[in-house]
C-alpha cells in the first residue's frame, strides 16, 4: 500500500543497448522506488553492468555505443540532461574493484567536496568524519587519515570508496558487484552497510550471487541474455517465480 | 580485439592504412619538388665565431623544445582525450605519426642537409666579407630562412615522437581511475588536471627528452661526418659537435632516469 504512494525515482522504459552490432540489452522496462534496494541478478554477461552503468551515463565514454528508449530520473529524461557531471553527483557509483586516488585517506573522502569547490578545512573535516562514520570506517582509520589508503585491506578500501561516494551526497547509489573481490567477512560488512544505507538512499545493486541479492534487496530483477526476465519483490522472485528461467536460476540450475 | 576481427574488418584496415600511406607519399612530393626547383642564389655566409654558433644553437634548442614538445603534447591530448578511437582524423594522424617515428633519424638529417644545400645553392662559409657582386652576405646566425629551416626539421623529428610517447603516457592512466572520478561527478577537465596529468607527467617529460635526444644525436652525427671530411680550423664545427653530442647524452640519460623513477613510483602500488 505504502509502496504505491511513493514516486519512482527512476523509470526506465523500453531501453535497448547495442555495442557495435551486438545487442546487449533488449527492451528493458522497470521502476526504482525511493529508499529501497533494487538488485539485479543474473549470470555473467547477462547485462547487469551495462544496465547499471547506463543509469549514471558512464557508457557515454564507450565508443560504438548506441541506445534507444528512455531513462527518467525524477521525471527528467537522462539523456536530455545537458550536464552529465551534475547528474553523476546525484547518482553515485561503487565499482567491483576498489579504485582509490593518489593522496591520503582524508583526501579521497574529501574528493567530491573539493571538486565542487569546498575548501574550508572545518567543513571538509566534518564531511570526512561524517561519511567515514556512516561506513563504519572512522574507528579503523581515525589515526591514519593522512596516510595512503594503499595500506588498507581490500574490504576497508571498498568501504572507503563507499564513503567517498556518499560524501558527494547523492540520492541514488549504484553498486556494481561491490563484493566481487572481497572475502566472506568483508562481504558481510558491506551487505550490512548496504541495508543500513537504504534508510537514507535509493540503492541499486548488481550482483551475480543470488543469496546475496536475497539478503540485501527489497526488489530484484533477473537479467538473462540482455533481457529482463522478471522484476518484482524479492520474496516473490525467490518463492514464486513466474518464469521458468527465473525458477531455474534461483534454484541454481541455470547460469 | 584484433584477434577477433573479421575478414571484412581486416580488409577495411588494410585499405585504410594503404590510403594513409599514399596520402603521406603525396604530401612529400611537393617538398621534394621544391628541393629540386629552388633557384640557388649565391648566399655567402660569414664564418661565425664559436660563441655565436653556440648561441644560434641555443635559440634552436629553445624554439624546438617550446614548439615541438608543446605542440606535440597538445596534439596528443586532443587525439587521446577528445577524439574517439574510431574517429578517422585521429586514425589518420596516428598512422602518420607511426610512419614518421619509424623513419630512421639519419634520413631526417639528410633531408635537412638537402634543404640547406638546395636552398642556399652555393652556400659557403667564408672567412672574409667578399667583394663579388650579386652576392648576399649574411652573418650565419641571423640567416632567418636557414634558421627556420633548421627549426622545422627539428620539429618534424621531435613532434611525432612526443605525440607517441605522450599518448602512451596518457593511456597508462587506467580506465578505472578515470571512471571512479567521473562517477563522483568530476568534469572531463577535472579528471584531466587531477588524475591524468599528474600521473602521466613524468612519462611525458621522459618522452620529450627522448625525442630531443634523438634530434640532437642525429645532428651531432651529421656534424661529425662534416668534420671528418671538410672541417677547417676556423668554422667552429667541432664545438657544435661536442655541444650537440653532450646535450644528446645528457637528455637520454635523464630520460631513462625518469622512466626508472616512474616505474619505482607506480609499479609498487597500482593505486
Amino acid at each position: 500500500m505504502l509502496r504505491e504512494e511513493k514516486q519512482p525515482v527512476l523509470r526506465i522504459r523500453h531501453l535497448n543497448i547495442w555495442y557495435d552490432d551486438k545487442q546487449l540489452l533488449r527492451d528493458i522496462s522497470f521502476e526504482v522506488q525511493q529508499r529501497q534496494v533494487t538488485a539485479f541478478i543474473g549470470p555473467a554477461n547477462s547485462g547487469k553492468s551495462t544496465l547499471v552503468r547506463c543509469i549514471n551515463r558512464l557508457n557515454d565514454f564507450t565508443p560504438n555505443f548506441r541506445s534507444t528508449g528512455e531513462i527518467l530520473f525524477k521525471g527528467i529524461h537522462l539523456h536530455e540532461a545537458s550536464d552529465p557531471t551534475s547528474l553523476r553527483k546525484q547518482i553515485g557509483m561503487v565499482f567491483r574493484k576498489p579504485t582509490l586516488f593518489r593522496g591520503s585517506i582524508y583526501e579521497n573522502v574529501a574528493y567530491g567536496a573539493r571538486i565542487s569547490g569546498v575548501n574550508q578545512s572545518e567543513r571538509l573535516d566534518t564531511i570526512v568524519e561524517k561519511n567515514l562514520q556512516k561506513t563504519g570506517l572512522w574507528d579503523e582509520v581515525e589515526n591514519i587519515l593522512e596516510e595512503t589508503p594503499a595500506q588498507l585491506a581490500t574490504g576497508q578500501q571498498q568501504r572507503l570508496c563507499i564513503a567517498r561516494a556518499l560524501a558527494v551526497e547523492p540520492e541514488v547509489l549504484i553498486f556494481d558487484e561491490p563484493c566481487g573481490e572481497l572475502d566472506p567477512i568483508e562481504t558481510v560488512k558491506i551487505e550490512t552497510l548496504v541495508r543500513d544505507l537504504a534508510d537514507d538512499y535509493t540503492l541499486i545493486f548488481a550482483t551475480n550471487k543470488r543469496r546475496q541479492a536475497a539478503r540485501v534487496s527489497d526488489v530484484a530483477g533477473f537479467l538473462y541474455g540482455g533481457e529482463l526476465v522478471e522484476f518484482g519483490a524479492i520474496e516473490r522472485l525467490f518463492t514464486n517465480p513466474q518464469d521458468d528461467r527465473t525458477e531455474q536460476y534461483v534454484t541454481g540450475r541455470l547460469g | 580485439m584484433n584477434s577477433m576481427s573479421t575478414r571484412a574488418e581486416r580488409r577495411q584496415e588494410f585499405v585504410f592504412h594503404s590510403t594513409s600511406f599514399i596520402i603521406f607519399g603525396i604530401a612529400i612530393i611537393p617538398i621534394l619538388n621544391a628541393l629540386k626547383k629552388t633557384n640557388a642564389t649565391n648566399i655567402q655566409v660569414v664564418s661565425p665565431n664559436a660563441l655565436s654558433m653556440l648561441l644560434n644553437d641555443l635559440y634552436i634548442i629553445l624554439l624546438t623544445s617550446l614548439l615541438a614538445i608543446l605542440l606535440g603534447i597538445v596534439c596528443a591530448f586532443y587525439l587521446e582525450e577528445w577524439l574517439p578511437k574510431t574517429n578517422w582524423v585521429r586514425r589518420l594522424i596516428e598512422s602518420h605519426v607511426a610512419i614518421l617515428t619509424g623513419i630512421p633519424s639519419v634520413l631526417y638529417g639528410i633531408l635537412a642537409i638537402s634543404v640547406f644545400l638546395s636552398y642556399a645553392g652555393t652556400l659557403k662559409v667564408i672567412d672574409d666579407v667578399p667583394s663579388a657582386q650579386n652576392t648576399e652576405v649574411i652573418p650565419f646566425q641571423y640567416h632567418t630562412t636557414l634558421f627556420l629551416g633548421e627549426v622545422l626539421i627539428f620539429i618534424l623529428m621531435v613532434m611525432p615522437v612526443t605525440i607517441k610517447t605522450t599518448q602512451e603516457a596518457l593511456r597508462s592512466v587506467v580506465t578505472p581511475v578515470r571512471e571512479a572520478a567521473y562517477a563522483l561527478g568530476a568534469s572531463q577537465w577535472q579528471v584531466l588536471m587531477r588524475h591524468v596529468v599528474p600521473i602521466a607527467f613524468i612519462r611525458m617529460l621522459a618522452g620529450g627528452c627522448r625525442a630531443m635526444a634523438r634530434a640532437f644525436a642525429t645532428a651531432a652525427l651529421l656534424m661529425g661526418t662534416y668534420i671528418w671530411f671538410y672541417a677547417t680550423e676556423t668554422d667552429g664545427m667541432s664545438n657544435r659537435f661536442l655541444l650537440f653530442l653532450g646535450v644528446a647524452l645528457v637528455l637520454s640519460v635523464f630520460s631513462s632516469t625518469l622512466v626508472e623513477i616512474y616505474n619505482s613510483i607506480y609499479n609498487s602500488n597500482s593505486a
